[in-house]
């Protein structure tokens, strides 16, 4: 409903300046000039080799577009900037992936961010699908975070520590609590239950062409209700996300077009309340490196473990490889395969045609 | 002094900005506009650039370590034409430094003023390249746009720090003054340019061509940032033997393989120059810039030995 509110009237404001563009001349300009930054980004994909029925969720079609996402951006005033990304899905679903507002001229090194944003629980749940190098989600990520990825409606205090001489953040955001369907680590109690994220990070660059970024970040929040069906009383079950990210990166700064390399991992650890005052303990980790071989093209590798939230003794193990052709910064066609073992212990193979594309201003270069 | 009085002071040394003590810091995106932010500067300022001269300004990372230039700067001078359009927009949001966000007297765009080729008037979209809808924006390659900038970055100075004004217009009157004696002696160097046709690489050197007279006939790139097709290098060598093309001018970042392969089938001289102050160790000012781009240039003139 609310995402229903806010898509119509952001259709409203984007039309009314082209109505009275078309009775004033002189307006179209200034509208033009005063509208926000407008882009799309497509992906659209291709997927062949037999889903196993332990993955869980429907087989994709052979061909699909994954996702159509409509990107808003404009600065609001001298304090504020406005962020939207509405995702249109192959089925035709729409959602406000992310909607916010960010205070980013606030005193002592502060931001503020409030609306509906991905939660900054490391550094992979922050990238927008179709932005990921991969075809699919790391398998930690896909059976924690859900097909998505940890986000909700919120707010989001973020503090720059002022040491002049190392890059210290540190982030707590408050959001509204996700249903386990969304993302299986939490289950909301009530409407109104909430979900609490912090994350501590620091970056130095090692040397000119290499540097280092490392983040902890810890997220907080209710897993369902334990009724007692004897009693009737109820009781919110408590689950916890510890995670832990180490990235680094070689770039030499004379040869930038042509060369680089990133490698990336995410350790998670899980405990989640159960019924009858147990707990269980999971945890996961994926580990990715990408080297970039020539001006337009790049060749990755991922390996993925993890246990089940709801079943730390069930684990799933994977491998993704993949060759990524760039013909221009706003283009990519990306061949990947993976290979994974499932909870129920069956392998599976996919493989995968990943195509998206960019139009619209020139965007932020991912770091 | 007992040991928590001294970790106390320690603490706050490293955690107070060395502003408090300091002359005003001034970041820039580029070493070119650091050259010039310092001519004009002087001692009165600090002056750090992001992007280093050998570095290809449209593909800079936005590290979280320039945050930490940025948060502490006074005045953030940029090139413009969207020429840092894929790192300094998020910088500038990420610093946390409201004084020199656009609008604010801290943020200044050097562009503004200059004499600015290839403004697009016409459709455009990205079937010509990465192509810069506002203009060229490598258009500090033009000594009389670089006193523009200067004159800018003086103004905004004197604004900023209005009791050393006297000392920011004496340091630009001392600037105008070298840049016209050097300008003298990059004309009598550049006669011999003149009328010139070339092949650049990139499209990056229109302003650098104008001023001095040379007319740049084609380019390695398919379109900018789009590398060039096998048909597109067929026709360049055919273009190159067809009109007698002297030379192929590039930046050091590029990589010469291929306008090398070139000039193997077609005689053609590739110029590796520097596009920017920095490029080479010994290029501190912007005047060593023209004196080695011309350098470079009439070294490598027909003719002339290798």
């Amino acid at each position: 409903m609310i995402q229903r509110a806010v898509l119509t009237a952001l259709s409203l404001a984007l039309a009314v300046p082209a109505v009275r563009a078309q009775s004033a001349p002189s307006a179209l300009q200034s509208s033009n000039l005063l509208n926000p930054n407008v882009s799309v980004i497509g992906w659209f994909q291709g997927e062949a080799g037999g889903r196993s029925r332990g993955a869980g969720g429907a087989e994709p079609a052979a061909f699909a577009l994954r996702e159509a996402e409509l990107g808003l951006q404009s600065v609001v005033d001298p304090y504020a900037k406005a962020d939207f990304f509405i995702a249109v899905g192959g089925d035709g679903g729409v959602e406000l992936e992310e909607g916010y507002l960010n205070w980013f001229a606030l005193p002592y090194g502060l931001a503020l961010k409030t609306g509906k944003f991905r939660a900054d629980f490391g550094k992979f749940n922050r990238t927008h699908p179709p932005e990921t190098a991969f075809a699919d989600r790391p398998l930690v990520h896909e059976r924690f975070l859900g097909e998505e990825g940890l986000s909700g409606m919120g707010g989001a205090l973020s503090w720059q520590v002022p040491v002049p001489w190392l890059f210290v953040s540190v982030d707590a955001q408050a959001l509204t609590s996700p249903e386990a369907a969304e993302v299986p680590a939490f289950d909301q109690a009530r409407k109104r239950d909430l979900l609490y994220v912090g994350r501590v990070a620091t970056y130095y660059d090692l040397s000119e062409s290499v540097n280092a970024g490392l983040g902890a970040s810890g997220a907080w929040g209710n897993a369902g209700q334990d009724i007692d069906p004897v009693s009737g009383s109820s009781a919110t079950l408590v689950s916890r996300l510890g995670g832990l990210d180490l990235t680094l990166r070689w770039k030499d700064p004379r040869r930038a077009v042509y060369r680089s390399a990133f490698w990336q991992t995410e350790m998670l650890w899980g405990r989640r309340g159960a019924p009858g005052g147990s707990a269980v303990g999971a945890k996961g980790l994926f580990t990715h490196v990408e080297y970039q071989f020539a001006q337009r093209w790049r060749a990755g590798a991922r390996y993925d473990y993890t246990e089940l939230p709801a079943d730390g003794s069930v684990r799933e193990t994977g491998g993704l490889a993949y060759l990524t052709f760039m013909p221009s910064e706003f283009s990519l066609i990306s061949l990947q395969g993976r290979r994974a073992r499932r909870q129920d212990g069956s392998r599976e193979s996919l493989a995968w045609l990943k195509m998206t594309f960019n139009i619209g201003p020139h965007g932020a270069h991912p770091f | 002094m007992s040991s928590m009085k001294i970790l106390v002071a320690l603490l706050a040394s490293a955690l107070i900005p060395a502003r408090a003590f300091a002359a005003l810091r001034v970041v820039t995106t580029t070493e070119d506009l650091a050259a010039l932010a310092r001519a004009v500067g002087g001692d009165l300022v600090v002056v750090e650039p992001i992007a280093r001269g050998y570095q290809d300004p449209h593909f800079v990372e936005a590290k979280p370590s320039y945050l930490l230039k940025l948060r502490r700067a006074d005045l953030f001078v940029q090139v413009g034409l969207e020429l840092e359009a894929g790192w300094a927009p998020s910088l500038l949001t990420n610093a946390r430094n409201p004084r020199i966000h656009p609008g604010a007297p801290g943020f200044l765009d050097a562009s503004e003023g200059c004499d600015i080729l290839e403004k697009r008037a016409g459709p455009v979209d990205r079937s010509l390249g990465d192509v810069h809808p506002l203009g060229n924006p490598h258009y500090w390659l033009d000594p009389a746009n670089g006193l523009r900038i200067a004159r800018r970055i003086a103004a905004r100075l004197s604004e900023l720090d209005g009791a050393h004004a006297a000392d920011y217009a004496a340091n630009l009157k001392r600037f105008e003054t070298d840049l016209a004696a050097r300008e003298k002696v990059w004309d009598e160097e550049a006669k011999a340019l003149r009328g010139l046709r070339i092949v650049t690489y990139h499209n990056s050197w229109p302003n650098l061509a104008k001023r001095f007279g040379l007319e740049v006939v084609d380019y390695v790139e398919l379109r900018p940032g789009i590398p060039a097709s096998p048909a597109h290098v067929a026709a360049l060598i055919a273009h190159i033997k067809k009109d007698q093309l002297p030379l192929i001018l590039m930046e050091p970042y590029f990589d010469p393989k291929l306008p090398r392969k070139i000039a193997g089938e077609t005689g053609i001289r590739v110029v590796i120059a520097p596009p920017s102050v920095g490029a080479e160790p010994a290029l501190k000012t912007y005047f060593d810039l023209f004196d080695r781009i011309l350098e470079l240039l009439t070294a490598n003139l027909p003719g002339a030995r290798p």
